[in-house]
Order: structure tokens, then sequence, then C-alpha cells
């Protein structure tokens, strides 16, 4: 379908090449259609620490035809080589297909490659979801090709034990007043952070990536205007502000690069993240499981107000042979109950309020037993959800990437050297 | 002790009759330096340096992943090895991965000693119009990177309706250049004309003549290639990574994906086990079959 | 010999004879024509099939979009990160092809000498050949762990700063090119090796008979006589080490070549144009440029090479072929 507007010539050889292929003995598998009863193998690709694993379970339980066949990729990068390439070769993509917000953007401008979920009755549950998590699932025309499964409202990760010895709050609720609580700004973090350092010449945080990122997301416009399609990045006064912001604060950071984070976090090298709903599963996966006591906590609060960074959908593919199972089963996972087991086993918040009421008493006991459902249903009130284009991801990973990789190794010493660095990768990077 | 390289023919080993011709005369005047410590000295060193980073990875393997840190670094296996195994394949589809890439190599190397078998025989032994030029031709294809054409290739293998399949990956290495030079240079001095020849007067058939006079005289040269062959598939990465992919992989596509499978802070014990297990079966093939390797890189000759 | 003769002849054929004439005849073009066919399809029509790619608009997921000639390539040449990608590709290509070479020449010609257990040796030097250069990569990216691993193990215990392996342009390159040199160094010396045991001993002997010591004899006998094989063994490690992707791409998985493109290759730089950001035109115009340059360093080598030949009195010098580096990602 992707090459439907090839030259001749690929088909004439490919014709010839089917010779080959004949010859050869191989041949792609025939269409099996399928009957409600009818034993069928359901494929399904997800990324990361999705925590879906066990609904799986309870789906072929609940459904004895059907085998579900789960690939679970390395994170959302090789999730989206992978889409991308099938998508591209018209074959190969599975059933149900995990979608991460970053690239949902690009997909959706080639959305013919995934159902319409309104034919599987997804607008009946449409109040199900938050509006805007629903809104980004639906493309220009209306179509609705991924269904929305978790959400990213961000709190903040500390190491309450670390923060105590420096003498400054460790409890949550204290670290959370210290540094503003609901009127917390970037700056005044900061602030806190300088005080962190002078008192045990330690970083405060390990990365300041995430400042920025969060930053972005806090934007009523991020990385492009409202309309998805106008580039919002060079003159930009709120990001360069908010680089300038970073690089007068890299003398309290860990000075390093993504690498070897886990022994840093083991070796009390910073004291605080940014998280993420998802970001709960990766810090405690720098430990072995079910350790507990290590200090790590989680705070309601979040500088310069409540964004949502990140989350995942659901689309089932065009090219499935069980469509209208698959369907169901995206459909399934999506609903509350399965998103609320899913944050209960890996951390993604629910992008159902039914799923998030569901989960409001849940506790954590690696982050110090902090009501995690709780925090999370605070946090992500009053986000509004921020349109993306199809660049996002790309200017994130590859434009105020290396620039900030570069401010946390002390590259800059003024944010207009930084902002100058990021804005000629812009021009290179982005088509405009 | 100035022993020369026994290049008697032993089982399998290559031989070009006009190695054999150098061999005689090397036995008449064989001066060879005898070698001084510090040859093996050199050897060993070279050695150890060889030998290290597998050793390591399977020490590491076998440990725990925080004893990567450890100082000065660990050289003694510990107990853990089937344990980061099992880890290894329950995270990444390791057993799948094993058997896909045996198929792949295996398809891959009979494909090319077959094809390269049947082409060289002809250019060797047969006279045809157009053999000259032709085989040219197949010398300066060599030379191709055909890499660089993944783009089409990849969109080739879409129309196919290939992706995810294991044809993906063996259709397009069904043939090689590499092969037909090499089992031409074989074929050209080991089968006497006069064998064919009188084959021929026999009665026989071009494919009798063929299968039963060429094929058996071919036979070390085609295990050897079909040994470079089956590494070669077995090794590759690029193009398995495209249109292979996490659901179908092979042993190299499986053992990325597991490396890159923790972010920036994978289980190393666990990664380095399942690199071991995807080096193992080369391994075994090398211990077995290294002679011979040896024999075929050491081997093939362009006359000048 | 009266079938023969009559053939010979053609005269008053009968079927069979006139089968038996077809056989022959056109046998010779059946066997050759699976690989022609196959490689017409399957590596001459991709690559001339990457022009066409080229000269338009062509996104991953949309397809084919607008003629846009040349464009592409002026984009790319215009772009500092192909620039940077190609100044990475040739700073390992260095890194590793000159250290490979010499490593292999001395343990070639250690080799070439009444060395005790000579098939131990010779598998002990082709042992790391074995291992794929993704377990290459990953085995390497561990020992050139910056956060712990031997070399900062024992950079520690020596008391100095760790080196910043993934994050350091020069630091990354000599990782890269470690990998490729641990990998390639023993082939590549028994190739060289092949080519010393074709000299003709009574040469070497003569030249001890006139008093020449092993250095001498080395620097005026071997070194010229192999140089042939030299530079062939120069010429495949520069269409490998050019096409250079599974090490860099591993050796930081999470990105293309480095959180900065620090070691971003020619052909990473190629795979991140076609997949993460969609653009075929752009990656296919990226193919050819690369696909020129080999060509061109293969000429230049040609050329060289040539010319030495010619000075070269000495007729029928081996040049050992082992192309099967060469086939569809057989190097890297």
């Amino acid at each position: 379908m992707k090459f439907s507007r090839r030259t001749a010539t690929v088909a004439v050889v490919a014709g010839t090449a089917s010779l080959a292929l004949v010859l050869s003995g191989c041949s792609t598998d025939g269409g099996n259609g399928g009957n409600s009863d009818e034993p069928i193998t359901l494929t399904i690709t997800t990324f990361g620490t999705m925590g879906i694993d066990a609904n799986y379970a309870a789906y072929e339980k609940a459904h004895p035809n059907v085998k579900i066949e789960a690939t679970n990729l390395e994170n959302g990068g090789a999730a989206r080589d992978d889409a991308y390439a099938k998508i591209a070769a018209g074959t190969g993509l599975s059933d149900v297909v995990a979608i991460e917000e970053g690239w949902l953007s690009t997909i959706a401008e080639v959305s013919n490659a995934f159902v319409d979920l309104r034919d599987y009755g997804i607008e009946d549950h449409k109040s199900d979801w938050l509006d805007w998590k629903y809104a980004q699932g639906t493309d220009a025309d209306g179509r609705v090709f991924a269904a929305g499964l978790d959400i990213g409202p961000q709190g903040l990760c500390f190491r309450g034990d670390l923060l105590e010895k420096a003498g400054l709050p460790g409890d949550r609720d204290g670290f959370a007043e210290a540094i503003g609580g609901e009127n917390a700004t970037w700056e005044s973090f900061f602030e806190f952070g300088q005080k962190y350092t002078a008192a045990t010449g330690k970083p405060f945080y390990h990365n300041p990536s995430f400042f920025f990122n969060s930053f972005v997301n806090q934007q009523a416009e991020g990385y492009y205007k409202k309309d998805g399609t106008t580039l919002n990045v060079k003159d930009n006064a709120a990001l360069k502000g908010q680089l300038d912001l970073i690089v007068k604060n890299a003398n309290i950071g860990a000075g390093l690069d993504a690498w070897g984070v886990a022994e840093q976090a083991k070796a009390d090298d910073f004291a605080v993240y940014v998280c993420p709903s998802w970001m709960l599963g990766v810090v405690k996966g720098y430990y072995d499981q079910g350790t507990t006591g290590t200090g790590w906590d989680f705070a309601d609060v979040l500088p310069g107000g409540a964004a949502n960074w990140g989350g995942s959908f659901l689309g089932v593919s065009e090219s499935s042979e069980h469509k209208e199972a698959a369907a169901d089963l995206a459909l399934w996972l999506a609903e509350p109950e399965q998103q609320a087991a899913a944050f209960e086993a890996a951390g993604p918040f629910p992008s159902t309020l039914k799923g998030q009421e569901l989960v409001k008493s849940a506790t954590d006991a690696f982050f110090n037993d902090a009501p995690t459902g709780e925090i999370f249903a605070n946090r992500s009130k009053g986000v509004v959800a921020q349109v993306k284009g199809p660049e996002d991801s790309n200017i994130q990973d590859n434009v105020f990437g290396p620039v900030l990789t570069d401010i946390g190794q002390g590259k800059y010493t003024n944010g207009d050297d930084a902002w100058a660095a990021a804005m000629t990768l812009f021009d290179q990077l982005i088509k405009q | 002790m100035t022993t020369t390289i026994d290049r008697r023919p032993s089982h399998g080993g290559l031989h070009f009759p006009d190695q054999d011709e150098r061999a005689a005369r090397k036995r008449k005047a064989r001066f060879y330096d005898r070698p001084g410590w510090l040859s093996y000295a050199l050897l060993a060193a070279f050695f150890l340096g060889a030998v290290f980073p597998l050793w390591w990875s399977f020490v590491m393997g076998s440990r725990v992943a925080s004893d990567i840190n450890a100082v000065p670094p660990v050289v003694i296996p510990g107990p853990n090895f089937l344990e980061n195994v099992l880890k290894a394949f329950q995270t990444v589809d390791f057993a799948k991965a094993l058997v896909n890439s045996l198929v792949i190599s295996t398809a891959i190397a009979v494909s090319v000693v077959f094809f390269s078998t049947l082409a060289g025989y002809a250019f060797a032994k047969l006279s045809f119009r157009g053999r000259n030029p032709l085989m040219v031709a197949v010398i300066a294809t060599m030379a191709i990177p055909t890499q660089l054409g993944i783009i089409p290739l990849f969109m080739l293998v879409s129309e196919l309706k290939l992706t995810n399949t294991l044809g993906a990956v063996i259709i397009p290495g069904m043939v090689s250049a590499f092969g037909v030079f090499f089992m031409r240079q074989y074929l050209v001095d080991v089968i006497p004309d006069e064998l064919i020849e009188a084959a021929r007067v026999d009665g026989a058939s071009m494919w009798g003549t063929f299968w039963h006079v060429a094929l058996p005289s071919a036979r070390p040269a085609m295990a050897v290639l079909g040994l470079f062959m089956f590494m070669a598939a077995w090794t590759d990465f690029l193009w398995p990574l495209l249109v292979l992919g996490p659901k179908n992989p092979s042993v190299q596509t499986a053992l990325s994906a597991l490396n890159a499978s923790g972010g920036h802070t994978p289980d190393y014990s666990m990664v380095l086990a399942g690199t071991v297990v995807s080096i193992v079966p080369l391994l075994v093939l090398f211990l077995f079959a290294g002679k011979q390797l040896i024999s075929g890189i050491m081997s093939g000759a362009v006359k000048g | 010999m009266s079938t023969l003769q009559a053939q010979r002849r053609g005269a008053g054929l009968t079927f069979r004879q006139k089968l038996s004439n077809f056989d022959y005849k056109f046998s010779p073009y059946l066997y050759i024509s699976p690989f022609f066919i196959l490689f017409a399809l399957l590596g001459l029509f991709p690559i001339i099939y990457t022009v066409n790619v080229s000269l338009y608009n062509w996104d991953l997921l949309k397809g084919q979009g607008d003629f846009i000639g040349l464009q592409n390539y002026a984009t790319t040449l215009s772009d500092p990160m192909f620039w940077n990608a190609f100044g990475n590709t040739f700073s390992i290509f260095l890194l590793s092809a000159v250290p490979q070479l010499v490593m292999a020449t001395i343990i070639a010609a250690v080799l070439d000498q009444a060395i005790r257990a000579s098939t131990f040796w010779r598998m002990s030097v082709l042992l790391p050949y074995i291992a794929a250069p993704v377990a290459v990569a990953v085995i390497f990216t561990q020992i050139f762990n910056q956060f712990g691993g031997p070399i900062t193990g024992l950079l520690h215990v020596f008391g100095l700063e760790p080196i910043k392996w993934g994050y350091d342009v020069f630091p990354s390159h000599i990782a890269i090119a470690t990998m490729v040199n641990w990998r390639w160094t023993g082939y590549n010396a028994l190739i060289l090796l092949a080519a010393m045991q074709a000299i003709p001993r009574d040469v070497y002997e003569s030249a001890a008979l006139d008093g020449a010591g092993r250095i001498r004899r080395f620097w005026s006998i071997t070194i010229p006589m192999i140089r042939p094989t030299m530079i062939f063994v120069i010429i495949t490690a520069t269409i490998g080490g050019l096409q250079i992707f599974t090490e860099p791409k591993l050796f930081d998985g999470q990105s293309n070549g480095g959180s900065n493109r620090q070691f971003q290759t020619i052909v990473l730089y190629l795979y991140e144009m076609a997949f993460p950001r969609r653009d075929f035109g752009r990656a296919a115009a990226t193919a050819w440029i690369l696909f020129l340059i080999i060509i061109l360093i293969g000429l230049i080598n040609y050329g060289i090479s040539r010319t030495i030949a010619s000075q070269d009195i000495k007729k029928n010098v081996r040049v050992p072929v082992a192309g099967t580096r060469r086939t569809i990602g057989g190097r890297k």
C-alpha cells in the first residue's frame, strides 16, 4: 500500500523475483478469515514497561480460542523504527500495535494503516477517556485510529534520606512545600537544588533533559502551534528562557549523560528525578526486583505546574487478518479495569477517568509507600493536551537532546551559545 | 627442526594444484627461520588478546551484573551462567532466533554453494561464446558494495510481501559472485579436461557429467565455501534488522534487542550470557572445521 | 568416436544427436544463468534503482512524491551532519586499517617461521572472526564501559580518571576501531601469511648466505613480495570499513551514533535518514554518494597496484581473494 505510487519498475522486478520465490519454495502464508470461535493467534507489539502481561493471560482465559503472541520492544524508539518499517512495507505489523505519544502524529498522517476503531464501537465508550486523550487518537478526518492506554502526569522522585542528610526537608510534603508547593516554579526548584549541592558538595540532579522536556509539555503550545503543522521553535522566548535557566544551574547536575544512571543512583550521586508515571518503573528497574528502603520517595509536586509527558495508545493494523478480534482485544486492554491492572503492575497511569478512580488508593512500596494513585490523580488535574506535530520526537531527541547532553557535560557556560547550537541543529534537521 | 607447513592433502583441506607444485619446490629448499622466544611471546600475547574478550564475556555472563564494576576486573567465572541464560531467553525470543538463523544460514549456504558450483564449473570447464567477458563481469561484481542497494531491496521485499519472513533474508543472499569465482578457480585445475571429454564420449549428458564428474571433485571447495557463507549469513545484522524485526528475529537482531533491553543500564550479566549463547554455534563449527576455514582463507588464487 | 565425428561434420543427425548437440551448446548458459539472473535482480537492480529513488521526494511512509532532480544530492552534500559522518567514517577507518595491517603483517611474519604447533596458533589468531559484529560490539561496549568494565577498572587501579568512551569523539572512535581490529587482524594475518609462504624459499636462503639478517630479509624480500596481497587487503578493508554500521549502531543502542553523533558513520547516517527520519530520497542519495566514494577509492587502489605490479619483475604473484566479507552485509 505504501509504495502504491511506485513506478512500474519495482513491480516488474518484484514479479520476476516471485519466480525466484517459487523456485526456492518459499511462500507467504495465506489468509485465514475468522469465525468467532475458530482458534486464532493475535500478535501484539508493545514497548518498555507497560505492565499488561497479566492482562493477556486474563484475556486468553476469557477467550479460549485466542492465543496472544506478544512482543515487547526495548523502548519507544525501537517500536517507532519497527512500526515505520512495517507500515512502509505494507505488511508485517502486529495485529495490535502500541504507539507512543511522541510519534503518534507521524502515524496520524498515515492513519489508514490502522483500522477506524469507530467501526468496532469505540464511540460508545468515548466518555471513558479524558477528552484530550481521545482526541489525540483521532486523525484529521475524524477516524479514531488509536485507543488511549496510559498518560504521563508528572511528579518528582526524590531521595528523602539524602535530603535529610543535607539538612533539608526529606518527607514528601515537606519537600513539595520547600520547592514551592502548588506554586513551585523551575526557578524555585533550582534554588532548592543549589542549597542541596552547597550543603553536600554532591550533584542534585542527574540529567537536565527532563527539565527541558517537562517544561515544553507545560506550554500551551510546544514545538508546534495549535494547528499541529506550524513550527514554534525559532524565536520562542519561553524555550530559550528555560535553556538559559538550565545552563545557569548546570553546576548542580551530575555532569553525565544517560549512561550508567543505575550505578549513579545506587552510589547516591543524585537526589531528584522528574517522574512521569511511566518513569516509576524505570527507576525501580535500577534496583533488584522487590527492593525497598532505598530512600526513594515520590512527591506531589511539579515545578511550573501540571503537564503530561508521553503515554501510549493501541492501534489495530489494517493488514491484520483478524481485525475484529484484534480490535476487541485492543479495546478491552484499553478499558478502565485493565488500565488499572497495568498501573498496579508497572506504573503507567490510566487515561480513563474510571481507571484513575480504581487506582486511587494505590501505594508503592519502593517509593516509601507513597500514595502514587492519589498523587498522579492530583498531578493530572488541569493538564491541557498539547498539540504535537510530525517532527515532535525528532526535535526532542535530535535538536534539543544533544544540546542538553552537552549542557550536562558542562560544555556551555551561557544560554545563548546553547540556544544557538540548538538552532543550528534545528535548521539542519527539520524541514521548514 | 626446519619443518615446513604440512601441505599434503588431508581430510577436506583445500589444495589448489599449483600450491602442491610450490610445496614440492619448497620441500627441496626449505628455508624457514627458527622462531626465538620473542616470536612465541608475541603469539602468546596475541592469543590472550583474542581470547580475553570472549572469556571475559563468559565470566561476566556467569556472575551478577554489579561485578562489572569490580576493581580489578573479574576473571574467574561465577555460578550464575544458566540462570543468566534463562533470563536472556525470557527477555528475547532466543530459541526462535537460533532456529531462524540456522534455517537462514543453511539455506543461504546450500543455495550459494549449489549455484556457484554450477556456474563455476561452466566457467572453468565448458566452452561457450562470451565466456571470458562474462567471467570478467563476475569478477567486477565482486567489487560492488551491494549493501548500498538496501532501499530498493527493502521496497522489493515489501512488494513481495516477504517482510517478517525468513525468505526476506534468504532470497537476497541466494547467489554470490565471490562463490562463482571461488569455485571456478578451484575447478579449473582440479578436473582434467580429458575426464570431461571421456564422459562425453561415453554418452553422458552435460548434466550427467556435471553430477558424476564435477560434483565429486568439487566437494572440498564446496565445503569451505558453504562454511564461509554460513558464517557470513549467521553474523549479518543490518539487513535482518530491516526486514525481519523483533517478532521473527535472527540471532543478531535478538542479541541487539537484548543489549538495548535495559536502556542505558542493561543487566550486563544477562546480556553477556546471551552473547555467549549467540557465539557458541559458530565456536563449535570453528572447533570442528577451523582447519578448513584457515585453508579457505589462505587459498584461492588469481594467476597473473 | 564415430558419433563425435558425425556431430562435428554436422550431417545426418539423429534426434538423439540433435538433443545432445543442443545440450552441449546451451547447458553452459543454463548453468550460469541462475547466478546472473538472481544477481541482476537482487544485487544490480537495487543499486541502479537507488538512483531513481534519489531523484524524488520519497517519504518512507507516504511513498513516492515529486521529481526533484539532484536536490537530494545538493541537500546531502551541504548537510554538516553528512560531513560529520564522513569524517567519523574515515577516522574510524584509519584507526582500524593502519594498526590492523601492521599487526597482521607482524603476526604473519611470526607465523611464517618453523613454528611449533602452527595449527593451534593459526586457529587462535582466527578465533575472533567467529564472533559476529553484533556480539563483538556488545562485548566491547561493556569492556569500554565508562562506569565499570575492565578498562575503567584498570585505569582505576593506576589511579587514573575514567575515559568517557561513549561521549568524547576520539575515544569513541578508538573503541569502535578496536572492535574492528580485534575481529579482522587475525583473518588478514592469514591472508598475508599465505602470500609469504608463496615466496620461494631459496630467495631467502641465498640472501641469508649473502649475509642478510632477518630484519633485512623482511624489509627487502618479504615486504616487496607480498605488496600485491597487502594492496588487496587494503582494498577489501576499505570497502568493508567505509560501510561500517553494526559496531557504531550498537555502541550506543539508544541513538544513531552517539548522543551528539560523535561516532555516526555514513551508513548509520543513511539508516537514520531512511528510517527514523523517513526520507528515502536523501537516504538513496547518500547511498549513491558512498557508492561513488567506494568506487573512486577502489580505482585509485587499482591504479596504484597496477603501477607497482608493472614495476615488479616477478610474474605469477598470488592475490588471494577472500571476498566473503563482500556479500550483503557480510562484513558489517
